[in-house]
């Protein structure tokens, strides 16, 4: 380390010096280049290098023209917003066409639902504009299969995995309706098909669904091309070029093996309030980031259900209710999650009431005369064997009666569970994937590591953030919560795009970015747990923690020891679960002089890694996050380090160690002695007082001995005279 | 011969450079700079400087005092010092020592063939030195090979007694010194060249850290104890062919200043060449047992300054140097033996043979079995050889307390004989100290020949501050094991404890209980039966083993008043035995002596 910074030293010497020489030759160097500045005009273009659009792909595919539809088709499209009425048209119309694997519906038929309720089709129409919830079951084959009375739904087969996918729950959040319709358009064309060039490029099924340029299409672009949806982030999710040629094939066989659910506009009463009253057709221009949120029903006047008055300000409305608030999983509580102050209050000009969750439910749901005796939490709250049964409020809206029944009423092999193991819900905006729970802050549920993977991948290939629900903020009663935490389904919430009302010239690139997600949601559809578990051991193996030789010892401080993380490990900084494991290994002070080194045993200590804003390459040669651990040793330590990293997951389930246990179980690193040697002074001040005790001493004693006159040294007054005597 | 037949150092040099060169060890050369590294540097010197003062001369006063009046080697000078039942605590001095030996004389094997190989060009810049050290250590007929040459120089060295001696070790202390300088001078040149002299710095800079460890000050005092070879009673042994108005205190002094001396030329050469050369200097140093010696040195060395030349001359130097340590250490050891032997009326030739042959034989476990190669470095190392440092090394601690009881010993039985002389009954700790605990000194030391008077200090060294170091050494000894060795107390770990107070154990056990019967008496047969069948069958008696003292014309002094000096069979060399003796059972029996005593002055006449 001395000898680096002296070097480092004496290059800056040699800089100094040469500065003066290179000044005078500067001139000189300027005419001899003088030609070549005359020629960077022309040359120019060339600094941008790289290909544009058109040299790449189709004409279609540059500007964005989908194969569905013919080009002047602005809603089929995606260049302007549906309406309940188009989008249901739409939805029949292709079930029409594809009565093999579509099948059309609105809301439920109804019958005895789950709960012993008996349940008509209408109570599931919207309070005011009476529309029940268009939705399509998709599945091969979705005429045959059994047939769901309650639900209505045929092509209920207990060997293929159910998925639910809900868009709008949220009237005001558009993008959340247009994406599920993007998903269905694109899966209803592409059903069947196999080996399409989807880009023109003349490649087949080369970019799929992971938000990277697989096939580097889009980074071969001129630097100006690569952003093509502005969003700052060259060729990435949304961008031209970027997951644009998915496999057909995987398309089919997901509808072949999966029953989809998509219901495309939960809160048809709120998007036609907000579309045709609240903000207008042209939401974006007065409503960018504002608008209707829940649904319509009237809680200012009892029996009639009127439109909510236009001029009416959002926050101080009692109108409504906030349905992703209204499920029952733990309704209403904490009271320090966003919601109203009290369970089933409003006040006028209360706070709050923007997510107004719904009335106190006062019955006696269970019919044992006691009153909210046993709230929905999963568990069983007054001991009386049943679970959650007598519910403090929640699902007291059409449209989540429509969910809890859909839900509950689907049970294809019987064993009185619901069939969906994946739910997803979409939402706007602010660019998120959110996993439960949402009700309480700190919390983890025992699926925290395993969510946490599926959402992390998703973030992946959106490059939307990914994150606990409740860490952005605490919710009560949403639709994630209630069905992970009463049909432990894995249940992920997309918060799409940037505002509420997106620019129509947005909804394309914004439903392309997002389209991936729903196609893995269904894919894990058949076991997300398992999935994950395999997930997370595969990226394990790819993970990796810096070789002793590749760290950098400094010549003073610290030592960082770094690991490169897949992205989509459920990783904790919690030093308690995650952290490097180090110990200073010293060679004995007390060697045996022949044997080999023995070295003090020292127990480990950890330190915790942190999280650096840096890139790293795992071992399959994907993009990895750099995380580092920071050793504390004083520069005078010498010897050698051992290290290991044991990361642990968010529930901290998976202790993995780095290195693999099967190759080491720690790795070494020696380290030098970095402090410096000491003051050259002082050492000679020392070396002349030791000099000055041994050798002087030496010599001291030499001429003592030969110098017989010298007498005797340190010889008492009181005892010469014994030596005199003897001597003599 | 005729005198007497004793036999003596020329002069006072003579006596001096025997016992620097029994001093001055592989441990001054290749133990001090790896502590001087690992112990952070000048912070090591200030508790080794302190403890040269405070355990070795006054140790080394102690056995010349010793040694100088009883004029026998170790197991003689207890016998007379310690008294007759403690005769074995000699013969432990003298075993710790000629164990030691056995290994010892494997390295300074290693040293006379890294020596030749050094001047035949074996060791320069390109070769590995871990395949050099590895390929030999491997080859068992090379180990022994040299081994025997150790053995042998060593025999030749002390065939003739206390002159030869004295010639060899003169002869090769003085190269030692030339080489030792030669070698300085181009490390200091090394050292320099890179521009900070940063062996030099560090080597003396405090580090105050260091000073604050108790295992700074522990390593000081073990590096002091074993450097000077205080205790080892090697010191005892050449007192024996001291003249007879010789000095024992300024001797002693001089002899522990010229060995810690050498540590630091040693020491300051071996830093400078290594800060000079390679990139983590303080992990080469400190690293670990002979490592240094045998790998990091040739490979500094061949990057000397000046050339092949200069190259092939610094590490041939050095190991030159590093051989006629070894020897000189090697002869005090066997001496010691040897001498024990003479005492006993043995013939120097025949117990110089036997020992050699001893030393030789018992020492090849140590240089062929058991070679390990050490796993993290991929080194060979001498595991069997290992383990016999390992347990006989801190037995030279208990040789030093043995001592140290001789003298308290003595200062009691003073004290007991002071209050029966003048008529007082009861413990008084004024009337201990000026008539008991002083006495060893104002009888043995401050004799009137020395040219130090020893004051009061050496009193409380010997009573107080000797136990209390002994205390720390063996028990941070142990401590240190059971920190960091893996099953301590497992009787088959080679490096744990529980093999170590074994083999104490048994050595002890045996040689107390071979006192009556061996050491101080021997066994004669009563019927014809050899005597191994004699022993057996019981028919055997025990009569008292005579011990001829080796002293100097005009250097008899009487030693009556000691606890083992009336005993009328230890005599001077040429003296009369008894013809009879007293026996356990208060009968008076003809003694076998006298034979053996006519073959005694004969051998010596021949001499």
């Amino acid at each position: 380390m001395a000898s680096s910074n002296s070097s480092s030293a004496s290059d800056e010497v040699y800089r100094a010096r040469r500065i003066p020489a290179v000044a005078l030759i500067l001139p000189l160097l300027l005419s001899v280049a003088a030609p070549i500045a005359m020629v960077t005009p022309v040359s120019a273009q060339d600094v941008e290098s790289g290909l544009a659009p058109e040299d790449i792909w189709s004409d279609d595919y540059v500007n964005q023209i989908f194969p569905w539809a013919h080009e002047s088709n602005d809603q089929l499209q995606f260049r302007s917003y549906h309406d309940y009425f188009s989008m249901k048209d739409r939805m029949q119309f292709l079930a029409d066409r594809n009565p093999n694997f579509l099948e059309y519906h609105e809301g439920l038929l109804g019958g005895v639902n789950a709960r012993g309720d008996e349940m008509t089709a209408t109570e599931y129409e919207g309070w005011y504009y009476n529309h029940r919830s268009p939705w399509m079951k998709i599945t091969a084959n979705v005429g045959d299969g059994e047939y769901n009375e309650f639900n209505g739904d045929n092509g209920n087969y207990a060997d293929r995995p159910d998925i639910m996918l809900v868009g709008n729950h949220h009237a005001r959040e558009w993008m959340s309706f247009e994406v599920p319709m993007f998903f269905l358009e694109q899966l209803t064309y592409y059903y069947g098909m196999a080996g399409i060039d989807n880009d023109g490029d003349g490649l087949i099924d080369e970019d799929g669904w992971d938000g990277v340029d697989n096939d580097g299409d889009c980074l071969s672009l001129n630097a100006s091309a690569q952003d093509s949806n502005g969003d700052g982030i060259a060729c990435g999710p949304g961008d031209l070029g970027v997951d644009e040629d998915f496999s057909e094939q995987f398309i089919t066989d997901m509808v072949n093996t999966r029953e989809i659910y998509l219901i495309p506009m939960l809160n048809t009463d709120g998007v036609r309030y907000d579309m045709e009253e609240y903000c207008g057709p042209t939401a974006w221009e007065n409503c960018y980031r504002s608008g209707w949120r829940k649904n319509l029903r009237d809680n200012t006047v009892t029996g009639v259900t009127p439109l909510p008055d236009i001029d009416e300000e959002v926050d101080s409305s009692c109108d409504g209710v906030d349905l992703n608030r209204n499920y029952q999983y733990e309704w209403g509580a904490p009271l320090g999650a966003t919601g109203p102050l009290f369970p089933g209050a409003c006040y006028s000009s209360g706070p709050n009431n923007d997510v107004y969750n719904g009335p106190v439910n006062y019955e006696d749901n269970d019919g044992d005369g006691l009153i909210n005796e046993d709230h929905v939490d999963g568990s069983d709250d007054d001991a009386d064997g049943q679970i959650d049964e007598d519910w403090l409020g929640g699902n007291s809206e059409p449209e989540t009666k429509f969910i809890q029944d859909m839900t509950e009423m689907n049970d294809d092999d019987g064993d009185g569970a619901s069939e969906f193991k994946a739910t997803l819900s979409w939402h706007s905006f602010s660019e998120l994937v959110l996993w439960p729970w949402g009700h309480c802050t700190d919390c983890d549920n025992p699926d925290q590591e395993f969510l946490e993977y599926h959402g992390n991948i998703m973030g992946d290939m959106t490059e939307y953030t990914a994150l606990q629900s409740s860490d952005l903020y605490p919710t009560t009663g949403d639709f994630c919560d209630w069905h992970y935490g009463v049909h432990n389904s894995y249940c992920y919430t997309m918060e799409i795009g940037n505002a509420f009302h997106e620019y129509p010239e947005d909804i394309a690139h914004i439903a392309v970015r997002n389209v991936g997600v729903p196609w893995y949601m269904v894919e894990i559809a058949d076991d997300p747990r398992y999935r994950a578990v395999v997930g997370i051991e595969n990226t394990t193996g790819t993970q990796w923690i810096d070789m002793p030789s590749d760290v950098m010892v400094p010549s003073k401080g610290d030592i960082p020891i770094g690991m490169c993380l897949d992205s989509t490990f459920p990783f904790t900084s919690d030093i308690n679960r995650t952290h490097l494991m180090w110990r200073l290994v010293e060679p004995t002070r007390q060697q045996d002089d022949f044997g080999p080194t023995e070295w003090i045993s020292v127990s480990w200590s950890m330190s915790e890694f942190i999280e650096k804003d840096e890139s790293c390459i795992l071992l399959d040669g994907s993009n990895g996050t750099r995380i580092v651990s920071h050793i504390p040793l004083p520069d005078t330590a010498v010897g050698k380090i051992q290290y290991k990293a044991m990361l642990g997951t968010t529930n901290g389930a998976f202790p993995f160690t780095y290195p693999d246990s099967d190759t080491a179980n720690y790795y070494e690193l020696s380290i030098p002695y970095r402090a410096p040697f000491g003051s050259g002074i002082l050492a000679l001040l020392m070396f002349t007082f030791i000099a000055t005790m041994v050798w002087g001493g030496l010599g001291f004693t030499l001429r003592a001995m030969f110098d017989d006159e010298g007498g005797v040294i340190g010889l008492p007054d009181d005892q010469s005279h014994l030596i005199d005597e003897e001597d003599l | 011969m005729a005198e007497g037949g004793s036999d003596e150092f020329s002069g006072r040099l003579g006596l001096i450079f025997a016992t620097i060169g029994a001093a001055i060890g592989t441990g001054n050369i290749w133990r001090f700079p790896r502590m001087v590294g690992a112990n952070g540097g000048g912070s090591f010197l200030v508790p080794w400087l302190i403890f040269l003062f405070l355990w070795s001369v006054p140790l080394i006063i102690a056995e010349f005092a010793l040694g100088k009046r009883s004029r026998t080697g170790t197991v003689g000078t207890f016998r007379i010092f310690a008294g007759k039942r403690f005769a074995w605590m000699g013969l432990w001095t003298a075993w710790i020592s000629t164990a030691i030996g056995f290994y010892y004389a494997v390295v300074t094997g290693w040293c006379i063939n890294y020596f030749q190989t050094a001047i035949r060009g074996g060791l320069g810049s390109e070769v590995d030195t871990v395949e050099v050290w590895n390929s030999f250590l491997q080859n068992p007929m090379e180990v022994v090979f040299f081994q025997a040459i150790a053995v042998a120089i060593t025999m030749l060295a002390i065939w003739k007694g206390a002159k030869a001696i004295e010639k060899v070790n003169v002869s090769l202390m003085i190269s030692l010194f030339v080489l030792l300088f030669a070698a300085l001078f181009l490390a200091f040149v090394m050292d320099l060249e890179d521009g900070s002299l940063d062996g030099f710095v560090y080597m003396f800079s405090i580090q105050p850290e260091y000073l604050a460890q108790p295992e700074t000050w522990i390593n000081g005092l073990s590096q002091s104890a074993w450097s000077c070879s205080a205790g080892m009673g090697m010191a005892i042994t050449y007192s024996v062919y001291m003249r007879k108005d010789e000095d024992t205190t300024l001797n002693a002094a001089t002899m522990c200043l010229a060995n810690n001396s050498i540590s630091i030329i040693a020491g300051l050469t071996v830093m400078m060449a290594v800060f000079a050369v390679v990139d983590d200097p303080l992990a080469a140093v400190s690293g670990g047992s002979s490592a240094i010696t045998f790998l990091v040195l040739p490979e500094v060395f061949a990057q000397a300054p000046g050339g092949p030349v200069v190259q092939l001359a610094m590490v041939t130097m050095f190991f030159l140097a590093l051989s006629f340590a070894a020897l000189t250490s090697m002869i005090s050891t066997v001496e010691l033996c040897v001498r024990n032997f003479v005492d006993h009326g043995i013939e120097r030739p025949q117990a110089v043979g036997f020992t050699s042959l001893a030393i030789f034989f018992f020492g090849l476990p140590s240089a062929v079995t058991w070679i390990l190669v050490d796993d993290s470095t991929g080194v060979a190392f001498p595991q069997f050889l290992e383990v016999q440092d390992h347990i006989w090394g801190y037995g030279l601690m208990f040789s030093g307390l043995f001592i140290a009881y001789s003298i308290w010993k003595y200062g009691w039985n003073r004290y007991r004989a002071w209050q029966e002389e003048n008529d007082i009954s009861g413990f008084s700790l004024r009337d201990y100290l000026d008539n008991g605990v002083s006495s060893f000194r104002d009888d043995f030391i401050n004799t009137g020949d020395n040219d130090w008077w020893i004051g009061k200090w050496w009193d409380y060294i010997m009573y107080l501050g000797f136990p209390l170091m002994f205390s720390v050494l063996i028990l941070s000894y142990f401590a240190d094991m059971l920190a960091n060795v893996d099953n301590p107390w497992d009787p088959t770990n080679a490096n744990g404890i529980s093999i170590i107070l074994l083999f104490w154990g048994i050595t002890a056990g045996l040689f107390i209980g071979l006192n009556r019967f061996i050491i101080i008496n021997r066994i004669v047969p009563t019927s014809g039966n050899p005597w191994p069948l004699a022993l057996l069958s019981g028919n055997f008696t025990l009569e008292p083993r005579p011990l001829y003292r080796n002293v100097p014309e005009g250097a008899e002094v009487p030693i009556d008043t000691l606890p083992g000096g009336e005993d009328p069979f230890i005599v001077e060399v040429g003296e009369d035995l008894p013809e009879t003796f007293v026996d356990d059972y208060g009968e008076t029996r003809p003694h076998t002596g006298s034979i053996i005593e006519a073959e005694i002055g004969y051998s010596y006449d021949q001499v």
